[in-house]
């Protein structure tokens, strides 16, 4: 047999959310990544949004423009924390790709670069380029809500962190920005570029395009200026928006006073016969941020179907209603009229009662769906891809990241219209598919930078080097830079003192470096942008000099100075010679320090045999590492067990049978049945835990395994208690039920006269109502088989909502055809159900009749609730991990990380996170190995790094920093010594610490001190930093 | 201006954390948005790290005012460092009162990264803020010592 080629590297094309999050991931893993936009920056449509539902917190930093697009440590933040540069992926925007060819594990893609004009290593974002363009064009950014010009940034963090030129139709060639650019960083005669990029897997994350409203004209979208898009009204309500989230209407700045919300528009419709599964939730968000913000503001959304059906988001909805006093109407309005001269806008509109009515609204918000990403044919066509009857990539429901070439993997709403959790679990998994396919070619295509060994400079007398960036214009224009540095020259320990052209520019960090041997420098002051953008750039200039990165002080004199303090340039000196003074100072106090590394465990624990269970396990395994699998019963399989088929048509038993013969046989995974987990310690990397096996009625057998990764994959269990006569009469049966019945049974159907379908029902052992998900396509998929074997059959639904979420609301559409009805019940209101003299009795008021309706049906199908496994409150606390408040397992972050605990190193999958379909439980699972992957993969642990120490000689075991630690991190350990011999001691695990110091401020003994940010050098003796300005004016 | 108050320009210490807070005054700068130039920015990891000491410390060495530019409640990247800031504001803001001081000379404001008008507008209202109530009494005494 041939060697076929196995390359370490990845393209993804697209870099949203979901591409970003998949690029990280393979490059933590030691792929090469190229990350591919066809935008001139990164971010995706998720860039634009302000908040995420149903946690309102920003995006970016957790994700986006918020607060700043691009912060944070929780979800992308390597990526973007780390200066926007990971070493191990590149960039390419304005770039798409027009061909592969090759096979999986080899492929040579061929990609289109069109010009940026601007070199973005050159380019210091001096604005004078836009200031100098005469052309002005609608922001893309501002969804058209304000202007920009040709030679503009996307937006204000944008990445990369460089403006662009865009030489369209209306570019008018003058020229000026060419001239007029500092750095000469423009080349308005740059060409495009076709370059080949040679890589072992490919991921198509191109996200979707949000439906454009102007060709329905009834609504007059474009006519009517306070007619908007859901995307505009988020940049309305966003702080990164044209009015820091102040919400005005466009025709007169007015703040508005009634807002309507209008859904399913480009949704649930002819020529989108599918649901956009994002629109619901993404209006009730914008109507709370309308009412937190706009006190007197009335908010009404016209809603089909409230189809708020993930975790957390039935309470979200609830809290709209109930707390914010949202109002949802259910109609669908096909027009609107407006008052030409006040434009207000007025809807004519048949409520549920069928009253007809008419009301005015100071602004309308459209909430557009999603449609195929621009231009989608022709990618597929080019990358040899099938496209499904939507125009969305095609995916089987076993397998829905792959695509249908080989190789070549989808993540994110490319596949389905599909939210942010959803986009980063497929992200994740692809990257994970990507792994397993190119398994142990990590680490072959990357390259590490090498330094010099480190210099110990501790004991030496502070010899402190100070820079600072002339950066013309934008510094030199408003501060004096040589007036600041001579202000700096005779300070203790201030060897040398030089002023740079520009710092970032080729020539700036070898004059540095030049510097520090020269002088013998041991320690760096640099007054240059800000350390938001730079402070890599230089700390690697330093370590090649052999100085620990930690030992460079960065003083922002462009950003926080010069740009600040245009209108008074003698002010702007003063403070920038006082900032510098204060670098100064506490550079003399800095101290080397280096994450430790550790060695580890490269081997995974996965609790759970059910399907998240055995494709997190399979897909680990595949990658090269062994995996303890533990099984609580004595078979695989879990509740794919009980499934028999799929609205989509592949068998799920044939899926049972290929995993379990899949892990049986799989050389990496051990599998233990009637094992359950009793013990648990340790951390990320390090975890021990102890298992125990009973069963045959033998003596349990108890034993300790040690591992580097935790999955919890326990599943969840269908509902089945006392509620509507459920287990006192045969022809009550649970939905799960009825499928094995007609599975097994098929002449059952036929003989079946009428049935009814009872939806969302719950039982006291809900605490809280959710919706489990899964329970409406089910009905479809069992209405619809009846129906097509027994067309006589009547099928009733009773529902509250029907939930038939993405391209599952062709089954909706189906069982509509088929002559299934279905009658809407009020939650106040529930049917009875009752057997009087043997007859199965269901009564039901249906809502859109106003009418009490009575069926005497041969069988009622319960659609029970997907509940929480009861062992997860034992779980938990095992493991240490929070519950939400459904019961189910709470993730780090609802959106961004969830298929990640806080707790470093464990992750999560399946019912165990909450109800979900196969495909989406395959995707979490494939999640977590992907995410297990950025942990495994590595040689070693770093550990530490600017984190909270603890002098345990100075503990007196107060338990304050236990109890202030956001993370749960500190502990008391209880064989330590702390203050006057006292047993008992805090310690902070340093794999864990997030540095954030909040302990350091509160610990009344001031026994824990934060790297970095010690109180001694902050607190200065020899000269005061914190409070008076020493400059002299 | 200064003839009108008499030439007094507060100096002012701002804590910020790397996230929202100094990405404001970065965004301010983005954006050019001025605001006094006698605010000077300390950067940490979060506000929860803003110990009383260093606001106590910060007066003592004669600051005319201080204030803290966190998270907005809710979007702290610490979970709640913000809201421990808050509290311990407060402490500190009895403290300085016991001992003379007025509380207003310490502020607290909350927002995200992209707010380049409400960081200026936080800089604008502390210096005038301070203007009103005059020079520290510390920073007077801080200046006598250093007279020979």
């Amino acid at each position: 047999m041939v060697q076929r080629t196995m390359l370490g590297s990845v393209m993804v094309v697209g870099a949203g959310v979901g591409g970003m999050r998949a690029a990280i991931d393979l490059a933590d893993s030691g792929y090469k990544v190229y990350l591919l936009d066809s935008a001139p920056s990164i971010g995706g449509i998720v860039a634009q949004l302000g908040f995420m539902f149903p946690t309102h917190d920003c995006v970016l930093c957790r994700g986006t423009s918020d607060h700043g697009y691009g912060c944070s440590r929780p979800s992308i933040s390597p990526f973007l924390l780390d200066h926007s540069q990971h070493p191990n992926i590149e960039v390419m925007t304005n770039s798409t790709v027009i061909g592969a060819q090759g096979l999986p594990g080899d492929f040579t893609v061929r990609v289109h670069r069109r010009p940026r004009y601007v070199d973005i290593r050159r380019c210091i974002n001096c604005d004078e380029c836009a200031q100098v363009c005469p052309v002005e064009l609608p922001s893309g950014y501002q969804a058209g809500l304000v202007t920009r010009k040709a030679a503009y940034k996307p937006s204000v963090r944008a990445i990369p962190n460089a403006y662009v030129i865009e030489k369209g139709p209306y570019c008018l060639d003058c020229r000026k920005c060419e001239e007029i650019c500092p750095t000469r960083a423009i080349n308005l005669d740059e060409e495009e570029q076709i370059e080949e990029i040679h890589v072992g897997a490919i991921i198509l994350a191109v996200g979707y395009r949000l439906y454009d409203p102007t060709p329905a004209e009834e609504l007059g979208y474009g006519r009517y200026p306070n007619v908007v898009t859901g995307l505009q009204f988020e940049r309305l309500a966003s702080r990164s928006g044209p009015t820091e989230g102040i919400i005005e209407r466009p025709s007169d700045g007015k703040i508005p006073e009634r807002i309507a919300w209008l859904q399913c528009i480009g949704s649930r419709d002819q020529e989108h016969p599918y649901c956009s599964s994002i629109c619901c939730m993404y209006a009730t968000k914008e109507a709370v941020l309308a009412k937190e913000r706009l006190a007197q503001v009335s908010c009404e959304i016209f809603i089909m179907d409230e189809r708020a059906f993930s975790k957390e988001y039935t309470a979200y909805f609830e809290q709209s209603k109930n707390l914010w006093g949202v109002e949802y109407t259910r109609c669908r309005i096909s027009e609107i009229k407006e008052d030409p001269h006040t434009h207000d806008l007025i809807l004519h509109y048949q409520d549920e009662k069928g009253t007809l009515r008419r009301k005015r609204f100071d602004m309308v918000v459209l909430s557009v769906g999603s449609e195929p990403p621009p231009k989608a044919v022709a990618l597929a066509e080019d990358m040899q891809i099938e496209l499904n009857e939507y125009g969305f990539c095609k995916f089987d429901k076993f397998e829905p990241l792959d695509t249908s070439r080989p190789g070549v993997f989808v993540a994110g709403a490319f596949a389905t219209p599909k939210e942010i959790a959803e986009t980063v679990m497929d992200a994740s998994g692809a990257a994970a598919r990507c792994m397993a396919l190119l398994s142990g070619k990590s680490g072959t295509q990357v390259t590490t930078p090498s330094y010099p060994p480190e210099r110990d400079v501790r004991g030496e007398p502070p010899r402190v080097g100070v820079f600072a960036c002339y950066c013309h214009p934008t510094i030199d224009q408003v501060i004096d830079v040589d007036g600041v540095l001579a202000s700096l020259r005779h300070l203790p320990g201030v060897v040398h003192t030089q002023a740079l052209e520009y710092g970032c520019l080729p020539g700036g960090p070898e004059a540095i470096r030049a510097a520090i041997r020269e002088y013998g420098l041991n320690r760096v002051v640099i007054g240059a942008c800000t350390p938001r953008t730079h402070l890599a750039l230089f700390r690697h200039a330093i370590r090649q000099e052999g100085l620990n990165p930690q030992l460079l002080e960065f003083v922002s004199l462009r950003d926080n100075c010069a740009w600040v303090h245009g209108d008074d340039p003698a002010g702007a000196t003063r403070k920038a010679k006082e900032e510098m003074r204060v670098g100064v100072a506490r550079a003399r106090h800095l101290e080397p320090f280096s994450k430790e590394k550790r060695s580890f465990h490269r081997s995974a624990l996965v609790i759970g045999g059910g399907l998240a269970g055995m494709t997190a396990a399979l897909s680990i395994a595949d990658e090269g590492y062994d995996v303890y699998l533990v099984e609580k019963t004595n078979q695989l399989g879990g509740n794919l067990r009980h499934l028999y088929m799929s609205a989509e048509g592949p068998n799920p038993q044939r899926l049972l049978r290929t995993l379990i013969k899949r892990v049986h046989s799989h050389e990496r995974i051990a599998l233990y049945y009637n094992t359950e987990v009793i013990g648990f310690s340790g951390h990320v990397g390090n975890f021990r835990t102890r298992l125990s096996s009973s069963g045959n009625g033998e003596p349990p057998r108890c034993w300790e395994i040690e591992h580097g990764v935790t999955v919890v994959a326990t599943g969840g269990y269908e509902y089945k208690g006392n509620v509507y006569l459920y287990g006192q009469d045969p022809r009550i049966v649970t939905q799960l039920e009825l499928e094995k019945r007609l599975w097994e049974d098929v002449d059952a159907a036929r003989r079946l006269r009428q049935v009814v379908m009872i939806q969302c029902v719950t039982g006291p052992e809900q605490k809280i109502h959710y919706c489990s998900r899964t329970c409406c396509t089910n009905t479809m998929k069992n209405a619809i088989y009846i129906k097509q074997i027994n067309p006589d059959c009547q099928v009733y639904v009773l529902y509250k909502d029907l939930i038939t979420y993405g391209f599952r609301e062709e089954y909706y559409t189906e069982a509509r055809r088929r002559g299934v009805l279905f009658l809407r019940y009020e939650e106040e209101d529930p049917p009875q159900v009752q057997i009087s003299y043997g007859k199965l009795e269901v009564r039901v008021k249906d809502v859109i009749l106003d009418q009490q309706l009575t069926f005497t049906p041969d069988l009622l199908a319960l659609s029970m609730a997907t509940m929480p496994a009861e062992t997860n409150p034992q779980l938990a606390a095992l493991l240490d991990v929070p519950l939400s408040s459904e019961g189910f397992f709470m993730e780090a972050h609802l959106k961004l990380r969830p298929m990640d605990f806080t707790r470093e190193g464990v992750f999560l999958a399946g019912l165990a996170h909450y109800p979900k379909f196969i495909e989406e439980t395959i995707s979490q699972a494939l999640a977590t190995a992907g995410r297990a992957m950025t942990i495994l993969s590595r040689e070693q642990l770093e550990v530490g790094g600017t984190i909270a120490i603890v002098d345990q000689a100075k503990c007196v075991g107060c338990l304050t920093c236990v109890r202030v630690c956001p993370f749960h991190i500190p502990k008391i350990q209880r064989q330590a010594i702390g203050v006057g011999r006292i047993v008992g001691a805090a310690y902070i695990e340093p794999s864990l610490c997030t540095g954030c110091g909040t302990c350091t401020s509160e610990c009344p003994a001031n026994a824990i001190q934060l790297r970095h940010y010690r109180d001694d050098q902050l607190v200065l003796a020899e000269e005061p930093i914190l409070g008076r300005w020493l400059v002299k004016d | 201006m200064s003839d009108q108050d008499n030439g007094f320009k507060p100096e002012l210490t701002a804590f910020t954390c790397i996230y929202c807070g100094s990405m404001a005054a970065d965004t301010a700068g983005a954006l050019r948005v001025s605001y006094p130039a006698t605010v000077k920015l300390f950067r940490f990891p979060c506000t929860g790290k803003v110990d009383v000491e260093y606001i106590l410390k910060a007066f003592e060495e004669g600051a005319d005012g201080v204030y803290i530019v966190a998270c907005s409640i809710g979007n702290c990247h610490h979970v709640h460092g913000n809201v421990r800031a808050t509290k311990r504001l407060a402490y500190a803001r009895e403290l300085l009162q016991q001992i003379g001081l007025e509380g207003e000379r310490l502020g607290i404001f909350y927002m995200s990264g992209s707010q380049a008008h409400a960081f200026a507008a936080a800089a604008q209202e502390m210096t005038e803020r301070i203007r009103r109530l005059g020079p520290s009494p510390l920073r007077k005494a801080k200046e006598r010592e250093l007279e020979p």
